[in-house]
């Protein structure tokens, strides 16, 4: 019974977490750039949670393709990820040196949180954001097998949020949502809840007075993040306001939708043990979504977008886009 | 190389492996459109899945005593019956009634490939036959299943025609599928009546009447459990249920799950075989087996019914559904596991597996994606169940919801 039996993959990305309150292991206040040209309430009652994946998607997309090549190659990624433990001990900023290496600016990955902010104003929300003081969620800890870390983690994230004054929180990545709503107060044994929401609901409820409208018609394809559907429960939500959209046509995979949707492979942490498997299962549901023949294809999650595109390339689709639904709110809405 | 190490590269193995992905995409498809004419026909299989689900959790909960009364309804309808606590204790038992130089004709069972019966009784001089098709092509690949119910999903008909040619020494069209089936029937057709004991495992069991439950399609268990003069049959204790009303509804859940509007037999086993017709002298050992045993195997079993979350492992009714909605295994088949597969294999493992890295490398090899929680009859929760077993792989015992 031990630490040892966690595969070197998660141990790096938990060590991340807590060392660095971010998955990815970099700096605070690089994952908060990308709202520099938004304006937010003074007002953290309400406030906007980005979370780890798209704050840090370019980075996250690098390291997982390196990851991804070294699982390919004859060395052992047990081997390369111990590696990447002991020379961040030695004081090496690893997220920092990829980015610097291998990626482009970072803020294109971040349109996502730009749309949902947008949109969320649009509504008429009051709504504040934390910056480099928002929390890393933390659930990896706990779906990792790691509860002892996850729960001291959790009475802090509990306590920082607390001491913000924050009421509401309205989240867009699926897995801190839920890990935000259900985990989280469970880890901190706190009853004194903060109220959580998914962009989704909020924009759900609020569809009826939006109008949303696409210039040209497009043919859309839905892919539910398994954590929005089979965990949070929000099928019909993404459904309702795609088909609200004036301009889009939804088009689905037969049988592997809704609460039957396929995993795009990217779960549970499972592409940093498996990488080149995960590769093969997103390439798997590329296929399934690819057969409706869609121009875009919508999903809700940083983690699918990421699968998807991996397994669009591998499949040599190049004509149709993937998109964060906040995206294509945003467009519709024209914000 | 660490356990972990060899347990991924034989995924990876398995995953390079185009033909076992084919073979599996074909497999998925026909289980999808099977299962949902299944339902669609018997719309109360729902229903009574959830009625299933209320009797496999109180009969967990239940289990010590609901194994202590079938024994006792067993030894009244004139069988034997045992409770093994360890898979040593069963060994030992199948291998005193068994003896040596014996030849035995097995049906398939999880039970007894989990722990090995088939290789024990092999190495005790025994001429051991498996009988279902499936099985009997893993057994002559001298490989292992790789899915609970057609452990040969991953072998193509080409190889079959192969293998039965190297056997018969006649040559076999490779996509005869018609004649790779008569030729299995040939091979086995004697030996089922010139076995010494037949043995099998069984699908339910109700507790107040003894009576066994085996669901098949090919005839074999049939054959196996009627020829011989004596039947040892070796039983999960997670297959008992209090009632032959409760193991109906637990059969039919099964079959129809497993994508069957209803299976050519079900074969309904009490007792030894008997008559009374000449003088209403009841006599033992008429036209069936004159010798009745059975095995409630306990192996972990009993420790894993106390974890509130983990034993819904022991609800499974093994019908194979979740395996087809798994991305994994879809890739990988059956090296997802180790003797059960995927994210509930990982929980077998743990608790019947010598090595508890096994079951961690299994355990983080699930997705935690939870599609097979929506195609299960018994709704088992196989991400919680992941979550709780890293917890206890990785924090150890003190900190299971159990204590």
């Amino acid at each position: 019974m031990s630490k040892k039996l966690i595969p070197p993959g998660l141990t790096y990305l938990a060590n991340n977490i807590v060392l660095n309150d971010n998955i990815i292991g970099s700096r605070k206040k690089d994952g908060a750039k990308w709202a520099k040209n938004l304006k937010f309430s003074p007002n953290t009652e309400t406030v906007f949670f980005a979370g780890c994946g798209y704050q840090y998607s370019s980075e996250l997309e690098t390291l997982m393709s390196l990851i991804r090549s070294i699982d390919k190659s004859p060395i052992n990624t047990e081997i390369t990820m111990n590696l990447a433990i002991f020379q961040r001990k030695l004081g090496l900023d690893l997220g920092g040196v990829y980015r610097k290496v291998m990626t482009r600016g970072g803020e294109a990955d971040a349109q996502p949180l730009i749309s949902a902010v947008k949109v969320l104003k649009k509504i008429g929300i009051d709504l504040g954001y934390l910056g480099e003081d928002e929390p890393c969620c933390g659930g990896l800890l706990y779906y990792i097998g790691m509860q002892k870390e996850f729960n001291s983690h959790a009475k802090d994230v509990h306590s920082r949020l607390k001491a913000k004054g924050v009421k509401e929180i309205i989240s867009l990545v699926p897995s801190c949502t839920f890990t935000l709503k259900s985990l989280v107060p469970k880890g901190a044994g706190s009853d004194d809840n903060i109220k959580v929401r998914h962009f989704c609901e909020v924009v759900n409820e609020s569809l009826d007075s939006l109008k949303p409208r696409l210039p040209q018609k497009v043919k859309v394809t839905y892919h539910d993040p398994c954590q929005l559907s089979r965990s949070l429960g929000l099928i019909d939500e993404p459904r309702r306001i795609l088909s609200a959209i004036e301009n889009v046509e939804l088009v689905e995979p037969t049988w592997t939708k809704g609460k039957f949707s396929t995993c795009c492979g990217g779960g549970g942490g499972f592409e940093a043990v498996f990488p080149e498997l995960s590769h093969t299962l997103a390439v798997n549901r590329a296929r399934e979504l690819t057969e409706t023949e869609p121009d875009i294809i919508v999903t809700h999650c940083p983690g699918c977008i990421m699968q998807i595109e991996g397994g669009l390339k591998e499949l040599g689709v190049k004509n149709v886009q993937v998109l964060d639904l906040a995206q294509v709110v945003g467009m519709a809405l024209e914000v | 190389m660490s356990v972990f190490s060899e347990y991924k590269k034989n995924m990876m193995g398995a995953a390079h492996n185009d033909r076992i992905r084919l073979a599996l995409s074909r497999g998925i498809a026909s289980y999808r459109s099977n299962v949902n004419t299944a339902l669609e026909k018997f719309p109360h299989s729902v229903q009574l899945a959830e009625e299933v689900l209320q009797i496999k959790a109180q009969s967990i909960i239940d289990m010590e005593k609901l194994a202590q009364q079938a024994c006792e309804s067993i030894e009244s309808n004139k069988g034997k019956a045992y409770i093994a606590k360890t898979a040593e204790d069963a060994l030992e038992l199948i291998g005193k009634l068994t003896g040596t130089d014996k030849l035995i004709v097995k049906a398939k069972s999880m039970t007894s490939e989990e722990i090995h019966v088939r290789e024990y009784l092999e190495e005790k001089g025994n001429e051991v036959y498996e009988t279902d098709l499936g099985e009997f092509i893993i057994q002559k690949l001298n490989s292992s299943p790789m899915h609970i119910l057609s452990p040969a999903i991953h072998v193509p008909k080409e190889d079959v025609a192969e293998l039965f040619s190297n056997i018969t020494g006649e040559k076999l069209p490779p996509d005869d599928i018609g004649k790779m089936v008569e030729t299995a029937r040939k091979l086995l057709r004697e030996k089922y009546f010139e076995a010494d004991i037949g043995m099998s495992g069984a699908n339910v069991v109700s507790a107040d009447t003894g009576t066994l439950f085996l669901i098949e399609n090919e005839g074999n268990i049939n054959l196996a459990t009627g020829a011989p003069p004596i039947h040892i049959a070796l039983v999960g204790m997670e297959k008992l249920v209090p009632t032959l009303s409760d193991a109906f509804k637990v059969a039919e859940v099964t079959w129809r799950y497993a994508n069957y509007t209803i299976p050519s037999y079900v074969s309904l086993i009490s007792g030894p075989s008997k008559t009374g017709d000449i003088e209403k002298v009841i006599t033992y050992g008429a036209h069936g087996p004159k010798e009745f045993h059975v095995i409630f195997l306990d192996d972990g079993r009993t420790e894993l019914a106390k974890n509130p979350v983990l034993r819904q492992a022991l609800y499974c009714l093994r019908c194979g559904g979740c395996l087809y909605e798994c991305p994994v295994f879809a890739v990988t088949a059956g090296k997802f596991g180790d003797k059960y597969f995927t994210g509930v294999g990982a929980v077998w493992a743990a608790i019947i597996s010598e090595s508890i890295e096994k079951a961690a490398s299994i355990a983080y090899s699930c997705l935690m994606c939870g599609r097979c929680k929506e195609r299960c009859p018994m709704e088992i929760d196989v991400p919680s169940m992941m979550i709780e077993l890293k917890k206890y792989l990785v924090e150890g015992e003190d900190n299971t919801a159990a204590e």
